[in-house]
């Protein structure tokens, strides 16, 4: 910071500029941005020129791509992620266990959900197991070539990527986010009876008067995410993206056609229809920066949590902060933490009501502890109403 | 004495578990380390000796020295001044390269780190031979090589045995109990060091009339086993020798079984 | 409840292992752990001064995919964390873990991956204990399902976990610290909050509050941390049997 006085005129001097400090000493870098001296009357800012709990300028747009049923792409910092949704017809008879495992329970389930239109509960249990056993969601990661130095065309997809494909489909599944019932395409078969039988029908017409509707096939949706920038972060890139294609998809109207045996899809943009998504959960994630560089190593006795916490507090009241969460964390941050966060929050009914987590998860340390956690989630729930912001304008 | 104490990792070794003698400096065994209470004020600096591995507190009041007995089955990791067996991948224009053990980067031993050894008299040693040699010097810091040597530094002899170790065969045990094995054989080893190994007591004794055998055991869990009687035993003791020192390790036999085993071996072997 | 049952050394190929069982949640895990070891490839590129931790996870019927590609991350970053990489020995080198899920039910693609976590952290931990790598500290996990009456369950089985609200796996080291969280489902902070707490106290045992010496010991004995005590004294009075003879 001190160096850029340095000027052209002075013989090579023993200061370095910033871009050479922050390369050769990235820790001090940082914590020096992070800490400044108390007579500089500067403000705590990270290295990026942002405070603690700030993210990255962020911005999204669907329908980029054409061919796709869904696409966004979201740009959060110089993070970028591309997701298309490209959905693909199903037919129940290529599915091997359907008819055993299915077509017996699928007229109580029928009924279930129309005289209990209010039970979420039974309606959730079939969700998921046609959604989850049948893999009808379908997303998949891939760090592109040259999207961050260290990714070397023709590698196998790296861990990174496997473990964040991973993390997108078990946030799908667990927020249920996709309902089941779009991705049905269902066939009611015409009361062909009632007409030959006539008169006859009083007997049994509850049962066979009105043919069960049978699901015909499904919708399979590929969710692909190539993340084209990676500066950090690639979470919530990624599943911003995939949020955003989501609410863009939009799926052909399709039928059964007896006659041909077949399903059959309208051209007409007008008949197709949008996903019905539940809530908008949005990621944010975290990292913990410490002042001390090999905290846990030097030869110091780790404290208890609660002594820790009576410590870091006595620093604080000294001005001498240890411990800094960054938001949204950049890679430059990220090289230089261990401890990270994540929350996934959602708002009910459009933002009005409460707040609900859907999913929270920190590991690499031991720094952050429930007071830290409760203050995440407030910084995540503010994001939200950003991010809200954001993907409706898109 | 104290009960015995197991200390976990960051577990703090309790000062009376400490040796009373204070006159010279304490000396910490591997899986112990000094903590300092990181405090802003230096005047109320504390110290404290936690353990970074699980095991079994053991202190030597004459030597002043406090370790941690860790798990027998523990890798062996490269000591200056431990006593090891290695085996020869490949030599260079200076070095033998030996394998210390698997999976870890090739110790160095120098061509001329022989007793007596010159330019013309240094042994020929070929892939896969075997040398008992000392650790010299580990190196600090990563990517640190390990140097071996197969005479002392400061006489120039290979005292303990060292140097190439021609004929019989390598059994692999636990570096547990190799250590104890070294201990067991210290010549000056009181009874209660003996540590319950009376296994080599009662193979040499039941092997005599055969011969008897050479012994050399490295702490990198290799015991090497040579019989100097005629071809058809010498094959029939080593065996003998290996099985009854692995199943002893494998199974921690109790001294009464360690004996019920060597007749049970020896009988089968047709040694008896 | 039954308890879990765990034992150690008991693979003599490699330098430490472990096996972890848990009937409540039906999951069997064995690991195997190598180390201080060389890693194939130039390494240097990583931190030279530090051990690198690598994990492994094989499911127990199938090939590993990518929610085990997930679960190896986790578990090294909080492994890894625990792990002195800077020891003798270390430094540059690699603790690899292994871990096989040999028994339990079996986690289908997108499936969670919370409920056998904590089988994993324990597994990995004690394989590390007898392969003595130096740590810095030990700990325990416990998974806690949300009922939607919204009753808290330790270690749900999977046919309760898939039915609870939400799923919560907590790690308390031994000094209290909370190590590691994931939750999903639907809740709300005061329910983690609740749910941590109850981690803590399965963890560490309640210290407070308990009327004599027996119930202390008891609990002591019942809760994680203590449960990895005593699995790790109980293979140490075996493995030295002969030194505590002669005491």
């Amino acid at each position: 910071m001190a160096s850029t006085t340095a000027s052209h005129a002075t013989p090579p001097s023993l200061s370095l500029p910033p871009s050479q400090f922050a390369r050769l000493q990235p820790h001090a870098y940082l914590l020096a941005h992070l800490s400044p001296p108390a007579a500089s009357n500067q403000p705590s800012l990270r290295a990026n020129g942002r405070a603690a709990s700030q993210f990255r300028v962020t911005s999204a747009n669907a329908g980029s791509l054409t061919h796709t049923n869904g696409s966004a792409v979201v740009r959060i910092g110089d993070t970028a992620a591309v997701c298309g949704v490209r959905a693909e017809i199903l037919n129940t008879e290529d599915i091997a266990s359907w008819s055993v495992s299915h077509a017996s329970d699928e007229q109580t389930d029928d009924k279930k959900s129309k005289s209990e239109e209010g039970d979420t509960d039974s309606q959730d249990k079939e969700d998921r197991a046609h959604i989850q056993d049948l893999n009808l969601l379908v997303p998949n990661l891939s760090l592109s070539t040259g999207c961050a130095p260290g990714f070397t065309p023709g590698a196998a997809p790296s861990a990174l990527a496997q473990s964040l494909s991973h993390q997108l489909l078990s946030l799908l599944h667990s927020t249920r986010l996709v309902q089941a019932d779009d991705l049905r395409i269902w066939y009611q078969p015409p009361n062909l009876e009632a007409e030959a039988l006539g008169e006859q029908m009083d007997v049994d017409s509850e049962e066979s008067g009105n043919p069960a509707r049978e699901i015909k096939a499904f919708w399979v949706l590929y969710i692909d995410v190539m993340i084209i920038s990676l500066a950090g972060n690639p979470f919530d890139a990624a599943w911003a993206s995939v949020l955003a294609a989501l609410r863009d998809t939009k799926l052909p109207k399709a039928w059964w056609d007896d006659d041909n045996e077949t399903i059959l899809c309208s051209d007409d943009i007008a008949d197709a229809k949008k996903l019905s998504l539940r809530g908008l959960p949005i990621a944010s994630s975290f990292c913990s920066f410490e002042a001390d560089a090999a905290a846990g190593w030097r030869s110091v006795i780790i404290p208890d949590a609660e002594e820790q916490k009576a410590q870091e507090q006595k620093q604080k009241k000294q001005g001498m902060q240890q411990r800094w969460v960054l938001a949204d964390p950049d890679g430059y941050e990220e090289g230089l933490s261990q401890e990270r966060a994540c929350v996934v929050v959602d708002k009910e009914n459009d933002g009005k009501a409460k707040t609900v987590i859907v999913k929270m998860e920190k590991h690499g340390g031991w720094a952050l502890d429930g007071d830290d956690m409760r203050q995440l989630v407030d910084v995540s729930a503010q994001r939200w109403d950003e991010m809200k912001r954001i993907l409706d304008q898109c | 004495m104290t009960t015995p104490l197991v200390l976990l990792p960051s577990d703090e070794v309790p000062r009376d578990y400490l040796p009373a003698n204070n006159s010279n400096p304490l000396r910490l065994g591997p899986g112990l380390r000094i903590l300092s209470q990181p405090s802003s004020k230096s005047a109320d600096s504390k110290h404290v000796l936690t353990a970074t591995q699980a095991g079994l507190l053991t202190t030597d009041a004459k030597k002043n020295t406090v370790s941690l007995l860790s798990f027998p089955n523990r890798r062996y990791i490269p000591t200056v001044n431990d006593f090891v067996i290695a085996q020869i991948h490949h030599s260079s224009a200076d070095f033998f390269h030996c394998m210390v053990s698997p999976h870890t980067a090739h110790a160095l031993l120098g061509q001329l780190s022989f007793e007596g050894a010159s330019k013309k008299t240094r042994p020929m040693l070929k892939q896969g031979e075997l040398v008992y040699a000392r650790v010299l010097s580990v190196g600090v810091g990563a990517g640190a090589e390990v140097e071996l040597t197969c005479v002392s530094p400061s006489t120039g002899k290979a005292e303990g045995g060292m140097g190439p170790l021609a004929g019989g065969m390598v059994f692999d045990v636990s570096t547990g109990m190799a250590a104890r094995l070294i201990r067991a054989n210290n010549p000056s080893a009181e009874i209660d060091e003996i540590e319950g190994l009376v296994i080599l007591a009662e193979l040499d004794k039941k092997l005599d009339p055969f011969g008897g055998f050479e012994l050399a055991v490295g702490r990198n869990g290799k015991v090497w086993v040579n019989c100097s009687d005629s071809e058809e035993n010498t094959v029939k003791a080593t065996v003998a020798i290996g099985r009854c020192l692995q199943e002893t390790d494998q199974k921690n036999l109790h001294p009464h079984d360690q004996k019920k085993l060597v007749s049970k071996v020896l009988r089968e072997m047709k040694l008896t | 409840m039954i308890g879990p049952t765990a034992s150690l050394s008991h693979l003599h190929r490699a330098d430490g292992s472990a096996s972890y069982k848990c009937p409540a949640t039906g999951y069997n895990i064995l690991g195997a752990v190598n180390a201080p070891v060389e890693l194939p490839g130039r390494r240097d590129a990583l931190k030279p001064e530090e051990a690198t931790v690598e994990v492994f996870v094989k499911p127990g019927t199938t090939t590993a995919g990518v929610g085990e590609r997930y679960v190896e991350g986790l578990l090294r970053s909080v492994l890894g964390k625990v792990v002195l990489g800077r020891e003798k020995g270390f430094p540059r080198r690699g603790v690899v873990l292994t871990l096989a899920i040999v028994g339990g039910e079996n986690i289908e693609r997108g499936d969670s991956y919370l409920t056998v976590f904590p089988a994993l952290l324990h597994a990995g931990l004690l394989s590390m204990i007898s392969a003595s790598v130096p740590l810095s500290m030990t700990f325990s996990a416990t998974l806690l399902g949300v009922t939607k009456s919204g009753d808290i369950v330790r270690d749900p089985s999977p046919a309760a976990a898939k039915a609870a609200v939400s799923l919560h796996v907590f790690a308390i080291s031994s000094k209290n610290h909370l190590l590691l969280n994931e939750s999903e489902g639907r809740f709300d902070f005061d329910t983690w909050e609740l749910a941590r707490q109850n981690a803590v106290t399965i963890c560490q045992g309640s210290s407070k509050g308990s009327d004599g010496d027996v119930n202390m010991e008891e609990e002591k004995n019942a809760s994680g941390n203590g449960f990895i005590r005593e699995t790790v004294e109980d293979q140490i009075y075996s493995d030295y049997v002969y030194k505590l003879d002669s005491i």
